[in-house]
């Protein structure tokens, strides 16, 4: 092979990163302008949202959109107890969901027993569950409880979540089974060889659960505007939906909620994406 | 001896999972099994007579109904489409991604981040993108060159199922890439390097050893995408709400819905949830077992 | 005597905490004017009864509907709500809300109520013989005109509005701005997808009807709707491209005078609305209201259909509860004045229409001799479904380039569909 075709390979190889780049970069923006979209124009007044060419750029900024959105039209600061809401059973949520996926996961992964298979194979029917389907039976259940309009109410039908269990058994699937014999061996009794080996050696994998799960919460809008009543109560998707029917709201303002909606989900997400990019290759299913 | 230990074991694997089991058996199969009893009755929500049993009739009165055949069809468009078009930008984003020596991390979280937003503030952005005076207008009569024309976002029903479709690959093209790009990171190095050493060019390479090692990422991510865009609500209820024509866009979610929120049919429309939970399990089932049948594994 | 004032503690005691149970919720639609005064009611209730307690809540007006059925469905119904009549029409035929008590509500008897609100007003929530609701308020949309623009085109309102749907379609030809083919302002635009409000008395003024008197034949009179079908088409994007359904509704940017729309169909409520909202265009009198039009060669005479919310009891609830609900109700319907005043709702009770506030009112003339010759919005268990039917109807002539002969025929075959469920 001679030098100068080595360098023709070169020149190729870089020319085709360059393309790539290329293509990364368009795909990329169009991925990011509707983001880009709401930042801007939750500061711009509704004339300016809907003009044609879309300036980018506010010809000034209105500061009041996000007022607006943070008092409410009623002036009660609902939202930050809604938002309050939200958090709470979003992180309560997420929380069940990763310890009690991990536990299931665990006994589906690592022990034999009767009827194991029929339980996986329940698991798996539980994924596949529309939630339209049980609605109301699920409706008719909570209220039985006396759970009408309470964090209960809202957290209850999402404490375990099949999908998750399926996952985590994935990735359990694979944990060695030298370091659980050595805790055997340590004398550890099985609950606490799943607390202090196999949840210590699950983060990054609990991690990307537990975005998915915050991030669904976060999302949730039938079941909330079903089991809550009163302001005090309701979550940033009902919030946005009312201010969005309310009339005096502008759609600057409305994007200023959603932009502060938002922003939880971002610090969560930017904060943890390396555990998460990590995790994932729980998802990835060649290690099942 | 051994069998005690076995028994032991077995005893603490249905520990592990009893909660589990005992919180699904509340809140997933009894609402699940609840549903299928309702499908066999007649019955108005609201109605306090008795509601009538009546076998099998909801289900065969829908297999007769166009509207049931439209949703159906809507359901496998919106499907096809969005599951098709994830899956291959998300594999040649990732394989272009992970290409890179650079910045791999920036680009995947850059992708989620669309991810990130809640299905509410995504409508209510793509509403206003997709308004004839918004942003979708202004931009693809810039690209195509053409003046003033309406592409008709909502109001077109060919472009109506596009939209959602294009909300849809928004919101989850990063994930898929993500997973995909997972995937790609566990094949082992050297399989890479023996490639290369063996002269195979780089598509050669992707076609003939990348892509059939990715095989079960693959499996996995079309199985839980799958389910994901069969169950897919939101967004069609907001366009449908946002005054969008309903029909190309009525997905059996949205029907089953609107069956018994708007119709108070809950007999008919527990059928249809019936029948698409049926579905879904037989797909799954399906795919789980094509692909068992040629599992790759790599010592 | 020890024995006996023990007893009597007792008793009391036992009272206490009845009285202290009645606790009553009402379920309602988002409407922050209204929230101000209904509050400031229930209060007011709870302090004249200090054995009540209310608990109002709000939804929006497009989740309510969801949200009243599934409760009902589970039997947990708030004791009083209110919805859209055409909605409210199943609980009434489901008998899942309950008759009136006309003691309570604080009338002698049943017809002392019918004689109080006007003519007609009480047939939507009167079935078999029985009255189940009282109006919270009764709505019909005239045309809102913003003359600012009508006069830079030289167009004198004043003296000569448009009276025709025709001469609708002409004066917003005229005022209609695009750019290509994206209008950038409407002159009018039809208040979608209200179909069983707007579009069924258009019908009806062609000589159409959506059913019979029976209710067990759809489509009366094809050519009736094909006629109608074809003047949407005409105003659609396939047409002169005046409005379509996908435009941001257009009331919403009406009040906002932000130049994208110039009339709208909207009631008597929008005033109070402007008011609040952009009091500049409210003082600056360059807006008007003008009657429903009607078609050139119509056969009948009608307008808008009106529509109401009523408040209505839930029949599951204890007879105590009832009781309690009526009077409650009654505690707040009673300051028609100020639910006029502040929010602009008409409770049509003739001390209302002969009120000198309600004859000062602006346009209040207008909205009343439409009234009197609008009919009510279509009351049937298949209500929603023959809307959304019509709505498929309309949006395919419009937006699909189905022909009007078509989308009838096939909206025929559909409705005919629907009535065998019921």
């Amino acid at each position: 092979m001679s030098r100068a075709d080595n360098r023709l390979k070169n020149t190729a190889r870089s020319l085709r990163e360059i393309v790539f780049d290329l293509i990364l970069l368009v795909v990329l923006a169009i991925v990011l302008v509707p983001l880009v979209f709401m930042f801007t124009a939750s500061f711009m007044e509704s004339k300016e949202v809907l003009t044609m060419p879309y300036r980018w750029i506010p010809s000034s900024f209105h500061w009041e959109n996000y007022v607006q959105a943070i008092q409410g039209n009623d002036m009660k600061y609902f939202y930050a107890r809604n938002i309050l809401n939200s958090l709470i059973v979003a992180i309560t949520v997420t929380l069940t969901n990763c310890v009690f996926a991990a536990m299931t996961g665990f006994g589906l992964a690592k022990y034999r027993f009767f009827g194991k298979r029929a339980v996986l194979i329940l698991v798996m029917a539980t994924m596949m569950i529309p939630f339209e389907t049980i609605m109301i039976p699920l409706y008719m259940l909570v209220n039985n409880f006396g759970w009408q309009d309470s964090y209960m109410g809202l957290i209850m039908p999402f404490l375990v979540n099949a999908f998750g269990i399926f996952m985590m058994r994935q990735f359990l699937l694979t944990f060695p089974e030298d370091l659980l014999d050595a805790a055997r061996i340590d004398g550890l009794n099985e609950l606490s060889i799943f607390i202090r080996v196999v949840i210590p050696n699950s983060i990054p994998a609990m991690t990307a659960l537990g975005i998915l799960t915050f991030r669904s919460q976060w999302d949730s809008m039938l079941w909330p505007l079903l089991v809550t009543q009163s302001e005090e109560m309701k979550t940033i998707p009902l919030y946005i939906t009312k201010f969005t029917t309310e009339k005096y709201t502008n759609e600057g303002a409305l994007l200023a909620a959603a932009v502060i909606a938002s922003i939880p989900l971002f610090v969560v997400f930017f904060s943890l994406a390396k555990y998460f990019i990590q995790g994932s290759s729980v998802f990835s299913g060649t290690k099942g | 001896m051994k069998s005690g230990i076995e028994k032991k074991k077995a005893r603490w694997g249905w520990f592990f999972v009893l909660p589990a089991i005992i919180y699904f058996s509340i809140f997933s199969f009894f609402p699940i099994i609840n549903a299928f009893r309702t499908s066999l009755y007649r019955w108005n929500l609201l109605s306090l007579n008795p509601p009538r049993f009546v076998w099998f009739e909801n289900y065969i009165r829908l297999f007769q109904s166009e509207a049931f055949w439209n949703s159906v069809k809507a359901t496998a468009i919106f499907t096809v489409g969005t599951f098709s078009s994830l899956l291959i930008g998300g594999l040649a984003l990732s394989i272009l991604i992970f290409s890179r020596k650079r910045f791999r991390t920036f680009f995947q979280m850059a992708l989620y981040s669309p991810a990130v937003l809640s299905t509410v503030v995504a409508a209510t952005i793509w509403l206003l993108i997709l308004d004839p005076r918004g942003l979708g207008n202004s931009v693809l009569n810039a690209v195509l060159g053409t003046s003033g024309k309406d592409y008709q976002w909502f109001a077109n029903p060919d472009m109506s199922r596009i939209s959602t479709i294009i909300i849809y690959f928004w919101k989850y093209i990063g994930h898929f890439t993500i997973l995909f790009i997972a995937g790609l990171s566990s094949i082992p190095y050297t399989i890479h390097e023996a490639a290369i050493i063996d002269g195979a060019g780089p598509w050669k390479k992707y076609w003939r050893i990348t892509f059939p090692l990715l095989k079960p990422t693959v499996v996995l991510v079309c199985v839980l995408s799958l389910i994901q865009c069969m169950k897919s609500f939101s967004t069609q209820y907001l366009f449908v709400q946002s005054g969008a024509p309903r029909a190309p866009i009525d997905v059996l979610t949205l029907s089953i819905y609107d069956t018994a929120i708007r119709d108070h049919q809950i007999g008919r429309a527990s059928a249809m949830s019936i029948i698409l939970f049926l579905t879904l399990i037989l797909f799954s089932w399906a795919q789980l077992r094509l692909s068992r049948s040629e599992e790759v594994s790599f010592q | 005597m020890k024995l006996k004032g023990m007893f009597l503690v007792g008793i009391l005691l036992i009272c206490a905490v009845f009285a202290a149970t009645i606790e009553l919720t009402v379920w309602t639609h988002e409407d922050p004017n209204r929230t101000l005064l209904e509050e400031r009611y229930i209060e007011e209730f709870q302090k004249l009864y200090p054995e009540v307690s209310v608990k109002r809540v709000t939804y929006p007006s497009a989740k309510i509907k969801e949200t009243v059925l599934t409760a009902f469905s589970a039997g947990k119904g708030p004791d009083i709500f209110n919805m859209e009549v055409q909605d409210e029409y199943p609980y009434i035929v489901n008998r899942r809300v309950a008759p009136v008590n006309p003691a309570a509500l604080g009338y002698k008897n049943v017809e002392e109520i019918y004689a109080a609100y006007l003519e007609g007003t009480l047939d939507p929530v009167s079935y078999q013989g029985k009255l189940y609701g009282v109006p919270l308020e009764i709505t019909n949309w005239c045309i809102f005109v913003n003359t600012r623009y009508t006069k830079a085109l030289g167009l004198d309102f004043e003296n000569n509005y448009p009276k025709t749907w025709e001469e609708l379609m002409e004066v917003s030809d005229k005022l209609t701005l695009r750019n290509g083919e994206i209008i950038t302002r409407r002159g009018f635009d039809f208040r979608y997808p209200y179909y069983l409000t707007i579009f069924t008395p258009m019908v009806e003024q062609m000589g159409g009807y959506l059913l019979n008197k029976e209710g067990t034949e759809a489509i009366i009179n094809p050519q009736a709707w094909v006629e109608v079908l074809t003047f949407m088409k005409e105003w659609g994007p396939s047409g002169r491209n005046l409005g379509s359904p996908t435009y941001t509704a257009a009331r919403k940017n009406w009040n906002k005078d932000d130049g994208s729309i110039v009339m709208i169909e909207s009631g008597l409520y929008q005033i109070l609305r402007l008011k609040a909202e952009n009091p500049e265009l409210y003082e600056s009198k360059e807006w008007m209201v003008i009657p429903w039009p009607v078609f050139e060669n119509a056969v009948n005479h009608v307008k808008g259909n009106y529509y109401g919310h009523y408040y209505v009891v839930n029949a599951q609830s204890s007879p105590e509860k009832q009781e309690w609900a009526w009077k409650l109700i009654a505690y707040m319907l009673k300051h028609t004045g100020e639910y006029f005043e502040e929010v602009g709702l008409i409770q049509p009770t003739y001390e209302l229409m002969e009120s000198e506030v309600f004859k000062n009112f602006p346009y209040a003339n207008v909205f009343m001799e439409d009234m009197s010759q609008a009919g009510c919005v279509l009351l049937h268990q298949a209500g929603p479904r023959l809307e959304q039917l019509i709505r498929e109807a309309v949006e395919s002539v419009m937006l699909s380039g189905v022909t009007p002969e078509n989308a009838v025929k096939t909206l025929k075959a559909k409705a005919t569909e629907v009535l065998e469920d019921y």
